[in-house]
């Protein structure tokens, strides 16, 4: 197993360079050249000319590339050419509260989607299987801009029972800073009490987030439970007098949930690209809303900073999840 | 511990936490002030000269001259007033007594001189503005109150282009200078003022938060606002659904000052928020590429010009939240003539134009282009309405979404730069200059702002005449005289002058709009009860 991860984390390397070349590609060969916005309102040619010369803009785009590979193999992502802050500092301030808002809203779309599709898959053809079937279509079609607006409209205008935006109550102090991850600084700190006030502002976020996840997953798992549930052994543990309950949840489900599991990894990157417009509308201050700031800039090097560590996060994510999937299955972890 | 005591000892912590007593959602205290506007990219005031900056600015750094008022005043401020010498070309000011820095240092004219020579030596934001008419080393302090400038040539708009450039203090800049860069990678995040508001930039997150704490040493003093506010917490909302929202729930006491129309009846309608409407000096344009054929041909600009539905934009999309402006002067501002005739809707004048243009071999038949702002919705609906009204005179127009950047960066060139692009020009500073002058003298070709191409011998002699007189009277017929020129030759579409719309709680009183910086000046601010 140690092998295989190890064997993964190496391959991790060329696919982010490739992701970096490819990013870079995108955003430097289209006509993207920050330099007449740096230079000011009414800047000359002659200003645009001497600004796109001191970022060394003008330099043929292979050089601008070798050089600032150069930097990332060093660690050093560059400066935001918009706030000539580290875009790593930038990143870094901001990437706490984008993964604790993918992460609860993976695990939400988790503990509610498997449970929801094998119910859904044992009750086959019954009316909550029915109604399991539209409601996942349409957590696959509603857009999460206009649920979340519902939402903020429903529980934070209207009844007044949640916050409307925000990561944290304004004048409060957040949990100390150990990890950036309100949830899990709370508990390490046992300040109990902000991790509730935690827990209500992160819910309609994590659950506008978590929808398409959680209807997926419940459809990947009502299929394989299906699928499962036809299988000998299934009728045989049957035949020897099992209890049905304990067939599906821990024969069944087992079996059923590898392919949901893939899924779930597929998915964190969705989440992480979706939750651009969840973080807009609900004020949510992670990297989404720094990376459409940076795009509307053309800060291309916090543009490219972005993608690299999601890109990274995004891998180790799916490594993560293969390493689940060999402990799910015995059978693809002797092949590892 | 088993699986499932760990799962229900945790739902437990979980339910009990929820279950706490419940305090209010982020609602601001009494004698603070949450003003959910946008902040800058960098808190270097020499770096970027744009609006979130300006709003930025006149809080935490003084300048010698500020804008006050709407209609905007021109009053000094650090300065005591100023004399003009040599035919123009020696502007002398008077410096206050008293001006301190946040730390405690006192305002010198040799901080003035020093600042000035930063801003043109990195050469970013506002420096554009004055590097055609001043040296790096073009400004002196002769002695502690008095700053001397000596102009390469004479610059009647300089008076007004000072409100560009923040006073900083020097030796807290140079203090923290490394690799020659003046300070700039120190002062993107810090703060070296003089102005009535101090940053806190411990608590800082850019474009995100930054708080600012009352100065109440600030050489203006306090006593014309008995209730200042002490702590302004400017907290940025993207959205504007939820900006509007946060305003009307009471979790914010301003929106940004581009409140879309159709939101207005929603806020006024509120018992938290009102709406302040304040007209502004914000040109909204389509800019018509006079190099590329067909509009290199003045019968096809007309026809143009014609096919534009301008009271169905200002009365339908803006809800009336507009003033039409005829030409490339704000109404509202000096050098606009009052009689100016407007262009408006005819499609049959459009169509004889467009025969007449036709005839003289322009290609008309071509489909024209016009890049819109993609995130800046009116630039979309502009470009909408004007393909609406071309469409039924037999013209093709094709709707292109981009960005800022590349659009500024496309207008280097009368090439590269498109058929048509949808902008605004907002008040940098309160002179005809900042409009008609960089808009239309060729000597700016290859800047956004004079993207038209537009070369008239007979305009540029105008515009370079009026900025070299003193008199103001005698620049006004100029700019006037000018406005008719380029209106006649339909160099471009001139659709409104902005209202602009800033939703405010009700409990915010001393809201004293000046466009430069859209009314963010706390100074004046209070809280009522």
């Amino acid at each position: 197993m140690a092998r295989f991860v190890l064997h993964r984390l190496v391959l991790t390397i060329p696919a982010l360079f490739g992701l970096l070349v490819l990013t870079f590609i995108m955003l430097r060969v289209v006509p993207n050249d920050p330099s007449a916005a740096l230079a000011g309102e009414n800047a000359t040619p002659e200003q645009i000319a001497e600004v796109r010369r001191a970022y060394g803009f003008d330099q043929p785009l292979w050089k601008q590339f070798v050089i600032y590979v150069g930097q990332v193999g060093t660690g050093n992502l560059g400066n935001s050419i918009i706030s000539n802050r580290p875009v790593l500092r930038d990143i870094a301030d901001r990437l706490p509260a984008t993964m604790e808002l993918t992460f609860v809203s993976l695990l939400f779309a988790t503990v509610v989607g498997i449970p929801i599709g094998a119910i859904a898959a044992v009750w086959y053809q019954s009316l909550f299987d029915h109604a399991v079937r539209v409601l996942t279509v349409a957590g696959l079609a509603i857009a999460s801009f206009w649920f979340a607006i519902i939402l903020q409209m429903i529980f934070a205008m209207e009844l007044d029972w949640l916050p409307l935006r925000g990561r944290f109550p304004e004048g409060l102090a957040p949990p100390y800073h150990l990890t950036g991850l309100y949830f899990v600084d709370s508990l390490l700190t046992l300040r109990f009490d902000l991790f509730g006030r935690a827990a209500e502002y992160i819910l309609m976020p994590a659950f506008t987030l978590s929808l398409a996840g959680l209807a997926s997953i419940a459809r990947f798992t009502r299929a394989g439970v299906l699928e499962t549930l036809q299988k000998e052994f299934v009728h045989y543990a049957e035949a020897a007098g099992y209890r049905r309950l304990r067939i599906i949840w821990v024969y069944v489900l087992r079996n059923s949930v590898v392919g949901a599991t893939t899924q779930i990894g597929l998915l964190f990157g969705g989440l992480i690209s979706s939750a651009v417009a969840v973080e807009a509308i609900f004020d949510w201050p992670g990297v989404g809303s720094y990376a459409v700031n940076a795009i509307l800039s053309s800060d291309y090097k916090a543009v490219l900073a972005i993608t690299l560590v999601v890109g990274l996060i995004y891998a180790l994510v799916n490594i993560m999840v293969d390493v689940v999937h060999a402990w799910l299955d015995p059978r693809v972890a002797e092949k590892l | 511990m088993k699986r499932r005591t760990f799962l229900m000892g945790g739902s437990a912590v979980v339910t009990a936490a929820m279950m706490g007593e419940r305090a209010a959602f982020a609602l601001p205290g009494p004698d603070e002030l949450i003003w959910a506007d946008d902040l800058p990219g960098t808190l270097d005031p020499h770096a970027v000269s744009d609006v979130p900056m300006q709003g930025y600015m006149i809080n935490v750094y003084d300048t010698l001259y500020v804008n006050k008022q709407n209609p905007p005043k021109l009053v000094p401020w650090l300065a005591t007033g100023h004399t003009v010498a040599d035919g123009g070309l020696t502007v002398t000011f008077k410096l206050r007594d008293g001006a301190k820095f946040h730390d405690g240092h006192p305002l010198t004219s040799d901080d003035v001189a020093w600042s000035f020579k930063r801003m043109l030596a990195i050469k970013k934001g506002p420096a554009a503005a004055f590097l055609p008419v001043l040296d790096p080393d073009g400004a002196t302090a002769p002695d502690p109150t008095t700053v001397v400038f000596k102009l390469k040539r004479v610059y009647a708009p300089f008076l007004a282009a000072t409100p560009l450039v923040a006073i900083l203090n020097r030796r807290l800049v140079e203090a923290n200078v490394k690799d020659n860069d003046w300070g700039q990678g120190w002062l993107a995040t810090n703060a070296a003022g003089s102005g009535s508001y101090i940053p806190d930039i411990e608590g800082y997150q850019p474009v995100q938060k930054l708080d600012l704490k009352r100065n109440r040493d600030h050489f203006m003093g306090w006593s014309d606002n008995t209730a200042p506010i002490e702590t302004v917490r400017r907290r940025p909302i993207r959205e504007t659904t939820t900006r509007v929202n946060a305003l009307i729930k009471g979790d914010v006491d301003c929106t940004d000052s581009y409140l879309p129309p159709d939101q207005v009846e929603r806020v006024m309608a509120s018992k938290t928020a009102t709406v302040s409407k304040d007209q502004s000096m914000r040109l909204m344009t389509l800019r018509m590429n006079n190099k590329k054929a067909p509009f290199d041909n003045l019968n096809f600009r007309l026809a143009v010009s014609h096919a534009f539905n301008y009271k169905g934009f200002i009365d339908g999309v803006l809800k009336g939240y507009a003033v039409r402006n005829a030409g490339p002067i704000p109404v509202n501002l000096w050098g606009a003539p009052q009689d100016l005739p407007a262009y408006e809707l005819d499609l049959d004048k459009a169509k004889d134009y467009l025969a007449k243009a036709k005839a003289e071999g322009a290609p008309v038949d071509r489909e024209i282009e016009i890049h819109i702002q993609e995130h800046l919705a009116q630039t979309t609906q502009a470009a909408q309405i004007l393909q609406q009204g071309l469409r039924k005179v037999g013209v093709n127009l094709k709707i292109i979404p981009n960005l800022w950047p590349q659009l500024i960066s496309s207008t280097a060139k009368p090439e590269t730069t498109p058929d048509m692009w949808a902008h605004w020009v907002s008040s940098y500073f309160i002179d005809p200059e900042n409009w008609i002058g960089q808009m239309y003298d060729s000597q700016f070709h290859g800047t956004w702002k004079a993207s038209s191409w537009y070369k008239n011998e007979k305009v540029d002699s105008l515009l370079h005449e009026a900025r070299g007189l003193e008199a103001k009277d005698q620049r006004q017929a100029l700019y006037e005289q000018a406005s008719r020129i380029i209106v006649a030759d339909a160099v471009d579409i001139w659709i409104y002058n902005g209202v602009e719309l800033r939703g405010i709680s009700r409990r915010l009183r001393g809201f004293n709009f000046t466009p430069i910086g859209s009314g963010a000046d706390f100074h004046t601010m209070w809280l009522a009860s």
